[in-house]
């Protein structure tokens, strides 16, 4: 639990700005450090790998599963989806791209889209807005860095301590190892075992999360 | 110079639309939205990061169906895979264009396909529309409103959102440019218009019809059947 007594331990450590600085830039320096979901999926695009498709599955669909229970309410549904969606990752492997985002992400949201496309067929409309449309399979031209990733010197004053137990937990977690434990992305990458795109990802959202709590308290 | 994005739909619809689970009309309009906002881009990627960890990190019970994943799995990897050749470059997006009162509008990337087969153009003094081929039960279509036009006020009564796809357009609340979504819920009353020197074309969903209040405007209520 985070409590204003908490944020405030830290505060003698190093001066606050030069510290808030460390941890708050949220920079794409391109580390292309890739996972074994990245590699095991190249080497499916690459080679049609079963053994390395196999360890894919077996870990991913059984995850998939558990989603498509959770969105659809039934196993049968459930199970559709997951052979639709890791039949897609099996033949589009090719088009996966390990430095546009990780391999869970990609899987994501290929379930997703299935999902979402077995929900409309059901109503059996041929020229109905479909996946396709609705989720863009590429890139948006690369944009400057938005000061988004700088307002900081908010972030440590005690008037957002409060805010921080109505984060969700997930995003809780990494920004109090990262802000309270002082710990690189990479660090809480390697401990949370998530991608280090998602720390960043993370952060980003409980910034706005915080930012939009803040704005609210003052208007 | 790009308009600055002023108005978003906001984090819990961008979650929804993340998940899958916003309805597909209103999906497609934060979808266009997103097309034109890099701020939103950039949520929607961190949106799509942070769920697709969520549906990695969960607990799975190793229950006992071996037999039954073995069979997808070997029923998977001896389907064939796409051939190299059609994998195409997807990453830019298409571009597609509308044509109307003889100016023709760049549209976004989500609207590029349905809008190849929308419905032919109805116009109404300075109004005109073309719905897009969507399920039954929803509305969605292209408004495109002349300069120096006024929509009738109204109020609606359900949902609607407009997305400004070029141009300007203006009500009570403030002023919209392109990438600008506007949501109106049915408390909202709002007269839209244009300036004098500036037209405008919108994306418009409706949940629901709309219904015209102010006086004479009442008898133009079969109005509504124009625009829903």
């Amino acid at each position: 639990m985070l409590e204003t007594t908490v944020l405030k331990r830290h505060h003698d450590a190093l001066p606050k700005q030069k510290r808030i600085s460390q941890r708050m830039t949220i920079n794409s320096e391109n580390e292309t450090r890739t996972g074994q979901w990245e590699d095991a999926l190249t080497l499916v695009a690459l080679n049609q790998d079963k053994a390395a498709y196999a360890e894919l599955f077996r870990y991913f669909a059984p995850r998939l599963r558990a989603f498509g229970i959770k969105m659809f309410g039934n196993e049968q549904q459930a199970m559709e989806m997951v052979q639709d969606a890791m039949l897609n990752v099996w033949r589009k492997a090719r088009l996966f791209d390990a430095s546009r985002g990780c391999a869970s992400t990609w899987i994501f949201t290929i379930a997703r889209n299935v999902r979402f496309d077995m929900l409309r067929k059901k109503q059996s409309r041929k020229d109905d807005i479909s996946a396709d449309d609705l989720w863009f399979d590429g890139d948006y031209p690369e944009q400057e860095s938005n000061s988004s990733d700088h307002w900081d010197t908010m972030l440590m004053s005690e008037k957002l301590a409060p805010h921080f137990d109505a984060l969700p937990p997930a995003q809780r977690m990494v920004m109090q190892k990262v802000y309270l434990e002082e710990k690189s992305h990479q660090e809480v990458s390697d401990e949370l075992a998530i991608p280090l795109g998602t720390v960043k990802s993370r952060i980003r959202l409980a910034l706005d999360r915080l930012r939009g709590a803040l704005d609210d308290t003052r208007s | 110079m790009t308009h600055a994005v002023k108005f978003h739909p906001g984090l819990m619809l961008l979650e929804q639309y993340v998940e899958g689970t916003l309805s597909a009309d209103v999906a497609l309009a934060v979808s266009a939205h997103i097309d034109l906002c890099p701020h939103c881009q950039q949520l929607n990627n961190d949106i799509t990061n942070d769920q697709a960890a969520v549906l990695t990190e969960q607990q799975v019970s190793g229950r006992n169906d071996e037999q039954e994943w073995n069979q997808m799995l070997d029923f998977i990897t001896n389907q064939p895979v796409l051939a190299a050749s059609v994998i195409t470059d997807t990453k830019a997006a298409p571009v597609a264009s509308v044509t109307v009162n003889g100016k023709t509008f760049q549209i976004p990337r989500a609207l590029a396909r349905l809008a190849e087969n929308q419905n032919k153009w109805l116009h109404l003094g300075g109004i005109a529309t073309a719905k897009l081929p969507t399920a039954e039960k929803q509305h969605v279509s292209l408004l495109y409103i002349d300069k120096g036009t006024e929509v009738p006020n109204h109020t609606h009564l359900g949902l609607e959102m407009t997305l400004v796809l070029a141009g300007r357009i203006v009500d009570e609340n403030g002023e919209y440019g392109v990438g600008d979504l506007l949501i109106n819920s049915p408390e909202d009353t709002h007269t839209p218009r244009t300036l004098a020197d500036e037209d405008c074309l919108c994306l418009s969903v409706l949940s629901a019809p709309l219904k015209f209040k102010k006086g004479l405007t009442r008898l133009l209520n079969p109005l509504q059947q124009f625009f829903y």
